[in-house]
């Protein structure tokens, strides 16, 4: 009960005065695929609602980024230097979209989430306590450097699915069934102690 | 590293250079090349790929110039004048640079981790360039090794591994250890006279087998020659012994010395190096480095012993036959090899065998603090399957550990055993040449043993010396650390404060990039109790560690009775500074030790005064062991409640003039906060008070409330002022009547 407190101090400040205060207001808001069009405006993916309300630019996160890529996709007004977007509603499934909204959500979510997924590894090199990795991703090729710690910099994902967490905090993802060759899993198994 | 190998990794090194295809893009689009304030190359394309795209700005414009397959163009061009505003923002694994023209906002591109700070300073200059033209300088961003100017994969080091002055760590090192050079020469000794001792029995065998068994000449030395090899061994075993303890002793009291020294170091350091240092890592540097140290003396302590040894039996060997000993370095390069490729081979099988038991027992661990979870939802089947899937891949890892070893230990023991082989025929051939007795043959295949172990050793050498100086350099240049808040170079010296504290125009962030607090301006009379409210993340806390100077402020000024506070003994100025904390921190001791933390010299008098102050004193009496009760560390024992008016106690009896109370009732229920309370107001009288609060009761009677939002003050003024105003206060105070409501407690 007290400890709701802080959490919800968020909400009620971030309404403006004349929303009446509603602590109890805990259903998420679901956007139907006929009431929303996403389209690009330069960089901007913008978000038109059927009744009429307009947003020059809207972020998606997802809510489940690693179990499915294409649902529950939750859609915000971006955080500004006075205060933190506010959700304007999840989209549950992308496919019932209409197509270029969907195109332009896909888009942006690439964009949002940049995880390059790891298809061929080139080599590994340890050195000083870091792993020097050089990469074939499906975003093009990529060196990074990774803290030779596994327990702090990998995550497993799945059943054969890793993150790997480098030293800026980039993210790759890594599917050992998905590695285009034996000389790439070979170098998996060995450098991340599978 | 092979920097060949691995060019595409951007050690910040080399100067930003504009491609001419970029410069001809500029150019063609009416722009001048040769004016370029700013150049950024981003390494994410606009399709979310890796790619090239630049960030361009010139005197009049900003422009962003996309590349695609040897193509560039112009995506973007924007008068300077119009941008109002421009901030970066995090995405995952990436960022993005956004600026806002005519009040909307507009994505300009996105840029990999790795350069966020390069694009946090353009941003910056493009919100500030018209009043501070200073182009930022990029290569300024992350921490450089010192020596070389490539970014530092370890921060929490000043130079890079490949830039550690080797020669001048050990020397320094070797500085350090002073009082133990006379040890260390006895040591040297010791291990010269077990070299000795090594060397000799193979000699006094080839006399027995040449002297005695061949010729049967001297039928008497025989029990003497036993009796000398005897002799021999028990020697060496006494020197093993001694040399062993001795080495031991070192290195320990040593490590200890070192540690020492960083403790006395860690505790002069100030709170910025606390929070760029996670907790975790800065034990690791304290306990693990020092103790990696002490093993790593003796592994060198070692590698000295056996170098000694190799020369040692080469000598000897080559002084009994020239020949024969060429052939001992024949089967070398292979023992070498074979020991690089147990390395190789082995050391990750042996990894993976430690992490899946590490993986088990921290399992295990999580369960048994979480059992009451476990049992309340009823998962013990899902724990069992997972402990299960653990413990067999530890079953799986052990029996590679063990395949591997049983292919690779036939392999290396037929590297050492062909040595022998190569020996025999040689120094066969030798012996039936008459050339050499059969009793050298024999010393020969003795010294062969003692000689390819300690080389199998050394291929370590070059590992173990690596990492022995990286840990050497790393506890180096924690001592080196010096703090950033410093010591006033002529202190102001305020034995008593009246306690006027006043924020003049104060900016701060951690990371100045960033700041948390924006213009910070207030006053606060002596005696005022005022109340700080605001989201979290608003600055509150941040505000008020400015106050005991835990930070010092980027921008602006903070007084103490129109004291700057850099100008104050910092000592002074926490003594007159007392903090109550969200979460009390007890020590391990006695409540009373406890509450006289700030006075160890408090009289007993003192203590209880302040323990009936802070209605501490009624339960510390029923306690068994009264105020000679033991608290464990972080306060065991005790409730939530009890342990803050401990905390407050120790603030009452410190009796300083000004009072901190950082949200010192937001974790205990309505019953304890009562009591609190009343703590609290014998504690506020009479002194200026900051109380930082999400809980409103705690302001009822505040004489001011400062609302912060976002790092900026947006409402300041009397409750009842701020009420009629209908701005944030009031909404907070709205929202919590009707929790208070629902709590039964009489609303604000």
């Amino acid at each position: 009960m007290n400890t709701g407190i802080s959490i919800d101090n968020q909400t009620i400040l971030e309404k403006s005065p004349q929303d009446e205060v509603n602590l109890f207001n805990f259903e998420p808001v679901y956007l139907q695929p006929a009431e929303v069009v996403f389209r690009y405006e330069q960089e901007n993916l913008t978000l038109m609602l059927s009744d009429g309300k307009y947003f020059p630019r809207v972020t998606l996160r997802r809510c489940f980024p690693f179990t499915n890529n294409e649902v529950f996709i939750t859609v915000k007004t971006p955080d500004t230097e006075k205060e933190r977007g506010k959700e304007i509603g999840i989209i549950t499934n992308l496919e019932m979209l209409d197509f270029s909204s969907r195109e332009s959500v896909l888009h942006e979510l690439k964009l949002h989430y940049f995880v390059p997924v790891i298809q061929k590894i080139e080599k590994i090199h340890e050195e000083y306590g870091f792993m020097f990795w050089k990469v074939e991703t499906d975003r093009g090729q990529k060196e990074f450097i990774m803290r030779d710690n596994i327990v702090s910099s990998t995550r497993q994902i799945g059943t054969k699915r890793w993150l790997l967490i480098d030293i800026n905090q980039a993210r790759y993802e890594v599917n050992e069934d998905l590695l285009e060759d034996s000389h790439s899993r070979k170098l998996l198994v060995r450098y991340l102690l599978l | 590293m092979d920097q060949n190998e691995f060019q595409g990794i951007d050690l910040g090194h080399k100067e930003i250079e504009i491609p001419p295809e970029i410069r001809r893009v500029i150019v063609q689009e009416g722009g001048e090349d040769e004016n370029v304030k700013i150049a950024l190359p981003t390494d994410v394309s606009s399709d979310g790929v890796f790619g090239a795209q630049w960030l361009i700005v010139d005197p009049n414009h900003l422009r962003v110039i996309t590349s695609n397959n040897g193509s560039s163009r112009q995506k973007i061009i924007l008068p300077l004048n119009s941008i109002e505003d421009a901030q970066i923002e995090q995405c995952v694994g990436n960022g993005l640079l956004h600026v806002t023209v005519e009040g909307k906002p507009r994505v300009l591109l996105h840029f990999s981790n790795e350069l966020t700070e390069r694009f946090a300073l353009a941003a910056t200059y493009l919100r500030l360039h018209k009043e501070n033209d200073r182009v930022p300088d990029f290569n300024s961003d992350g921490k450089r090794c010192v020596s070389c100017g490539r970014r530092l994969l370890d921060p929490s080091m000043k130079v890079c591994p490949n830039c550690i002055k080797r020669d001048q760590v050990l020397r320094r090192l070797f500085i350090l250890a002073k009082p133990y050079w006379g040890q260390g020469v006895v040591q040297l000794c010791l291990m010269l006279a077990g070299l000795g001792v090594d060397l000799l029995p193979p000699y006094l065998t080839r006399t027995l087998i040449d002297q005695v068994l061949i010729s049967n000449d001297h039928r008497n030395w025989l029990i003497w020659l036993v009796l000398g090899l005897l002799g021999l061994q028990i020697i060496r075993v006494i020197l093993t012994i001694n040399t062993n303890l001795l080495t031991n002793r070192i290195s320990t009291s040593f490590t200890t010395d070192v540690r020492a020294k960083m403790f006395a170091h860690l505790k002069s350091l100030s709170m910025d190096f606390f929070d760029r240092n996670e907790t975790g890592r800065l034990l690791t540097r304290i306990n693990q480095d020092t103790e990696e140290l002490q093993g790593l003396i003796n592994q060198m302590a070692h590698f000295g012993l056996y170098i000694m040894l190799i020369i040692g039996i080469g000598i000897v060997l080559f002084s009994m036959d020239p020949l024969l000993g060429l052939c001992v370095l024949i089967p070398a390069p292979f023992v070498l090899v074979a020991a690089y490729f147990y390395q190789k081979y082995m050391q990750p099988n042996w990894r993976r065998f430690w992490f899946a038991r590490w993986r088990l027992n921290s399992m295990l661990n999580t369960f048994l603090a979480g059992i009451q979870v476990v049992k309340a939802f009823a998962q013990e089947g899902q724990e069992e399957e997972r402990y299960q899937n653990r413990n067999n891949t530890v079953l799986a890892s052990r029996l590679r550990v063990d395949q591997a070893w049983a292919k690779f230990f036939p392999l290396i023991s037929f590297a050492f055993g062909a040595g022998g082989l190569i020996i025999w025929y040689a120094g066969g051939n030798a012996v039936l040449d008459g050339r050499i007795s059969l009793g050298t043959l024999m010393a020969f295949l003795s010294y062969l043993g003692m000689f390819y172990g300690p080389l199998s050793q050394l291929a370590q050498l070059s590992q173990a010396w690596n990492r022995f100086t990286t840990i050497a350099q790393r506890t180096f240049e924690f001592l080196d650390e010096t703090p950033k808040v410093q010591f006033s170079k002529n202190p102001i010296i305020r034995k008593k404060v009246e306690g006027r504290i006043e924020f003049d125009h104060v900016f701060f962030g951690y990371d100045p990039y960033f700041p948390i607090l924006k213009d910070v301006s207030f006053t606060i009379e002596p005696g005022e109790l005022i109340g700080v409210v605001g989201s979290s993340g608003a600055g509150k806390t941040t505000l008020v560690n400015l106050i005991s100077r835990f930070y010092d402020v980027n921008r602006g000024a903070v007084r103490i009775d129109d004291v700057d506070v850099r100008d104050l003994p910092i000592e002074d100025l926490r003594k007159n500074i007392g903090v109550v904390l969200q979460t009390p921190f007890l020590f391990r001791g006695t409540l009373a030790q406890n509450i006289a933390y700030a006075n160890p010299e408090a009289s007993r008098e003192e203590i209880i005064r302040a323990a009936k102050a802070a209605s501490a004193h009624d339960f510390i009496i029923n306690l068994p062991e009264g105020y000679d009760t033991i608290v464990g560390e972080g306060g065991a024992g005790l409730s939530g409640g009890e342990r803050q008016r401990i905390s407050i106690a120790r603030a009452i009896l410190l009796d300083p003039k000004i009072l901190i109370l950082d949200e010192a009732t937001s974790s205990v229920d309505t019953e304890t906060e009562r009591q609190i309370q009343k703590a609290l107001e014998v504690l506020v009288k009479g002194r200026t008070t900051i109380a930082v609060a999400h809980r409103l009761s705690t302001l009822y009677n505040a004489n001011r409330i400062i609302a912060l939002e976002r790092g900026r003050i947006v409402e300041m003024g009397s409750p009842e002022e701020l009420m009629q105003q209908k701005g944030v206060f009031y909404k907070l105070v709205q929202m919590q009547s009707q929790f208070a409501r629902l709590d039964g407690v009489i609303s604000v």
